[in-house]
């Protein structure tokens, strides 16, 4: 990167650690937390304030310079890799809560404040951010709007999306472009935050987020069911739907995941058992205990053998087992690869079939858990990156799970987003004309394809 | 970077591969909640050494910087969801990049005068301590405030005249001995908290422990070995055991949590075996091995800062016995490191001292009057940015107290039960 250009940047951003550009400090920012190549940014800046923001934009944009906007770097779709080097632009130093407004029930937040850092910061006013991906306590909200993260709790309180009412950003220029507001209702203009969310930083970068909170349920309670058949579990996860039910949670974790979870946290889980569903429901006492009832019925109809929790610690290992699935699952082996493919809810028991059989047929490993309740599972492999034998049936299978959720009517991603690695299956599940269509809006935003450019498949 | 090095740093793979760069470590790292700097935590660390040896990038100088920029609280390795050894990658890997980016000369001879050669230091400890006194002014009962701001602005502890291993070298013998043990100072107690072994001795004298010391402290290592040169820590660790082997004991009492944690846990790093004998805090020898329980509970508004080196399975029962010492026992909700990493808070004063005075606003905010600590870096840490915030609190080693609320009351044997 020219010298004067850099030297301009450090006229925007003063600081020290504002603007580093040795090899090594760019190699730190040259990945993040999804199973993909590495890309070396040419310069990474932090900017503080969206002051500093708007000239480190508006002066990339005027010398060309491809922008790849990162929070914390969890991304599980390699969408802040940059591509084309150019300028990392790291919002971890907006961090920002603004304002927790608890008449009106929003939070208006910086781009860099950790997700659970605003959870915290609600529930001491009484209220709840739901939203609750697995890096919560690291990712970053902004990070969450790109991404359109999802979590635990989506089945009940929905994901990210349902909570953004308003984000402030900017256009590849450095403009100021307002979407949405502080107001429940708004219909002024194009829904620009609706834009926004899961556009992972192709059309914006934003500085400013407002978002919904609620007020906290007041009451929960949790049971584990076990299952001697995995299908049992799925099919009961269907008919709690299919009975008007919305826990708060419905988790699946297939044998192989339960295995690994007692080995590390040895808190008795039945290892045994083929499967497991995890459920909590929440809301008004009287309500709760009803649904609750209804759901211990579902189970019991399909062969489950229930255990509820009676005190806080037994809730406390329930939901242990589930989090740390995913980490009792990586100290098996060298390589994790997460997948996220989602089906419609009913679907769940084929998914699962699918999946048992592609693990079978190219001989792979792959633990199972995820948010049975909305359809999203997280097949698990576990692998080598090493055994280049090895990795080739990961790569087919990985291609044939995502034609199999296809198939069932599914989407390739529930929640971690397209980025570099799912981009080659997009037209499979959208078609060319939609992927024109997109193509056509990121030109008109972005006429010199400065913000991040080269994800989703979009040239 | 030359290709033995290239060759070495591969060797770290097997370790460094089992990181999924999920970047959890950004949520314990007291370096990333200070800069949110993905430099400060293990996944950028171990990326970077991984980006060297695959040929991803060649800036061995820049990388050692960022490797060295580290508290080494280990936190990231506790936490972290893949079970990563993150301590022996990163000082595994400084050894092997220190052998381009060399210390100076100066550094490379304080090393090895202070760590190989610590009887040089023993003799020259009057002269230590008078430059010591000279370079700084009394504020406090042994609180002094550096002179030169070239040492940045603090307060600390004085180095005293008589070193403890001089008055304290061989065996201490109880009068009505039921075991023996060995106390091994290390340098902080031997040079600076003199006091703290002293009455480690006495307590333990008086319960019918006889206790070893040996004539001269050799040091764990852990500053070699964080400095990136792990062969003088490998010569330490073994000087120290020998030593331990010679005396046929079970027990090895330490007071400082690193030393504890150098000694029983870094030996694999540097392929030794350790002695036959089990390393362990004071604390926990007083409450599991002698089961001693407080009988006269203090009045002080007290609280502890829980060290990050202090064994994990150890850490609630120490809790608990130290909660114990006084009637107004607060927990501290922050929990976070104090910042001070030994090395680290000598080249990076300005960010251990921010550090701290984050911890110690809670110090603040509860007016807690005596916060107990078992570790001599944590003191040091706390007692500088108490100092620095004009607080009315004492930071302690809990045997400072507990000496008073035990050592007098010493009535009942109860090594007998065991």
């Amino acid at each position: 990167m020219n010298k004067n250009l850099i030297k301009k940047l450090k006229e925007i951003l003063p600081k020290k650690n504002q603007l580093l550009n040795s090899e090594a400090q760019c190699a730190l920012f040259s990945y993040d937390a999804a199973f993909c190549k590495k890309c070396l940014p040419d310069i990474v800046v932090f900017p503080e304030n969206k002051e500093q923001l708007k000239e480190v934009v508006h002066l990339m944009y005027e010398n060309n310079v491809p922008i790849v906007t990162r929070g914390a770097g969890t991304n599980l779709s390699g969408g802040t890799v940059p591509l084309k080097g150019g300028c990392v632009l790291v919002t971890t130093k907006m961090n920002k809560i603004k304002e927790i407004n608890s008449n009106d029930l929003y939070a208006v937040v910086e781009p860099g404040v950790i997700t659970k850092t605003l959870a915290d910061a609600a529930q001491k006013h009484d209220l709840f951010y739901p939203p609750d991906p697995g890096s919560m306590s690291i990712s970053t909200l902004g990070g969450n709007v790109a991404e359109n993260a999802g979590g635990l709790r989506g089945l009940k309180y929905g994901v990210t999306k349902d909570y953004v009412m308003g984000v402030k950003f900017l256009d590849s220029e450095g403009n100021e472009i307002i979407g949405g507001g502080k107001t429940v209702k708004l219909v002024t203009g194009f829904n620009l935050p609706g834009l926004m969310v899961g556009s992972e930083g192709l059309l914006g970068i934003i500085h400013e987020i407002t978002l919904k909170l609620i007020p906290k349920p007041e009451y929960s309670r949790s049971m584990l069911v076990k299952y001697k058949s995995i299908q049992d579990a799925c099919e009961t996860v269907s008919h709690i739907i299919a009975s008007k039910i919305l826990p708060c949670t419905l988790e699946l974790m297939d044998n192989f995941t339960i295995q690994a979870v007692e080995e590390y946290e040895k808190i008795g889980l039945p290892v045994d058992v083929d499967a497991l569903l995890l459920i909590e429901v929440d809301g008004h006492k009287l309500v709760v205990e009803d649904e609750f009832n209804k759901i211990k019925d579902v189970c019991k109809k399909h062969r489950g053998d229930i255990f509820e929790a009676i005190d806080k610690q037994q809730k406390e290992n329930i939901w242990t087992a589930r989090r740390n699935a995913l980490s009792c699952l990586a100290r098996l082996k060298p390589t994790l690869i997460l997948e996220d493919a989602t089906v419609p809810r009913s679907k769940i028991p084929n998914l699962m079939e699918e999946i048992q059989s592609i693990s079978k047929k190219y001989q792979i490993t792959i633990g199972t858990f995820g948010h049975a309740g909305d359809g999203n599972l997280h097949p698990t492999i576990l692998t080598d990156k090493r055994d280049n034998e090895e990795m080739l049936r990961v790569e087919k299978a990985i291609d044939e799970i995502f034609e199999k959720a296809l198939m069932l009517g599914g989407t390739l991603s529930g929640e971690h987003g397209i980025g570099i690695l799912k981009a080659k299956y997009l037209d499979k599940e959208i078609g060319r004309a939609t992927l024109t269509y997109m193509q056509n809006l990121k030109k008109g935003i972005d006429s010199k394809n400065l913000l991040n450019p080269h994800k989703m498949g979009i040239m | 970077m030359n290709i033995t090095l290239i060759d070495e740093l591969k060797e770290l793979e097997q370790l460094v591969i089992k990181c999924m760069k999920c970047g959890m470590c950004q949520a314990v790292c007291p370096l990333y909640k200070c800069n949110f700097f993905e430099g400060s935590v293990a996944r950028g660390k171990i990326s970077l050494i991984e980006s060297l040896y695959y040929g991803n990038i060649k800036d061995a100088k820049n990388t050692l910087k960022i490797l060295d920029y580290c508290i080494a609280c280990g936190r990231c390795e506790k936490n972290c969801p893949s079970g990563v050894s993150t301590v022996e990658i990163f000082l595994r890997a400084k050894s092997i990049l220190r052998k381009i980016q060399k210390l100076s000369m100066f550094q490379k001879s304080i090393l090895k005068l202070l760590l190989l050669h610590p009887h040089l230091i023993t003799k020259l400890s009057p002269i230590l301590h008078f430059a010591f006194k000279i370079g700084t002014k009394e504020i406090q009962n042994d609180i002094y405030q550096v002179n030169f701001k070239l040492f940045g602005d603090r307060y600390t502890k004085s180095i005293k005249k008589t070193f403890f291993t001089e008055s304290y070298g061989g065996i201490n013998k109880a009068k009505n001995e039921k075991m023996a043990v060995i106390f091994y100072p290390g340098c902080a107690i031997n040079m600076i908290f003199t006091d703290w072994g002293e009455k480690i001795i006495k307590l333990l004298n008086k319960l019918g422990v006889t206790v070893i010391v040996p004539d001269i402290n050799y040091c764990c290592g852990i500053p070699a070995a964080t400095m990136g040169n792990i062969d003088i820590m490998k010569k330490l660790l073994n000087q120290n055991y020998t030593f331990f082997k010679k005396h046929k004991v079970n027990y090895v009492i330490t007071a400082c949590p690193t030393c504890n944690y150098t000694l029983s846990d870094l030996n694999s790093v540097v392929g030794l075996t350790k002695p036959d004998v089990t390393f362990i805090d004071i604390l926990i020898f007083l409450k599991e091995v002698l089961n001693i329980d407080i009988n006269t509970q203090i009045q002080e508004k007290a609280s502890l800062h829980v060290p990050c080196h202090y064994q994990s399975k150890d850490i609630p029962k120490m809790k608990k016995f130290v909660s114990n010492i006084s009637k107004n026992f607060i927990e501290l909700s922050n929990q976070d490191c104090c910042g001070f990493g030994g090395t680290f808070n000598l080249k990076n004063y300005h960010d251990s001292l921010s550090l701290s005075l984050k911890k110690v606003q809670e110090i603040k905010k509860k007016d807690i009057n005596l916060l107990f600590t078992p570790c001599p870096g944590c003191v040091m840490n706390l007692t500088n940015a108490v100092m620095h915030e004009k607080l009315n609190c004492r930071v302690a080693h809990p045997i400072e107290i507990l000496y008073e609320v035990i050592g007098e009351n010493v009535s009942e044997d109860k090594t007998q039960k065991n």
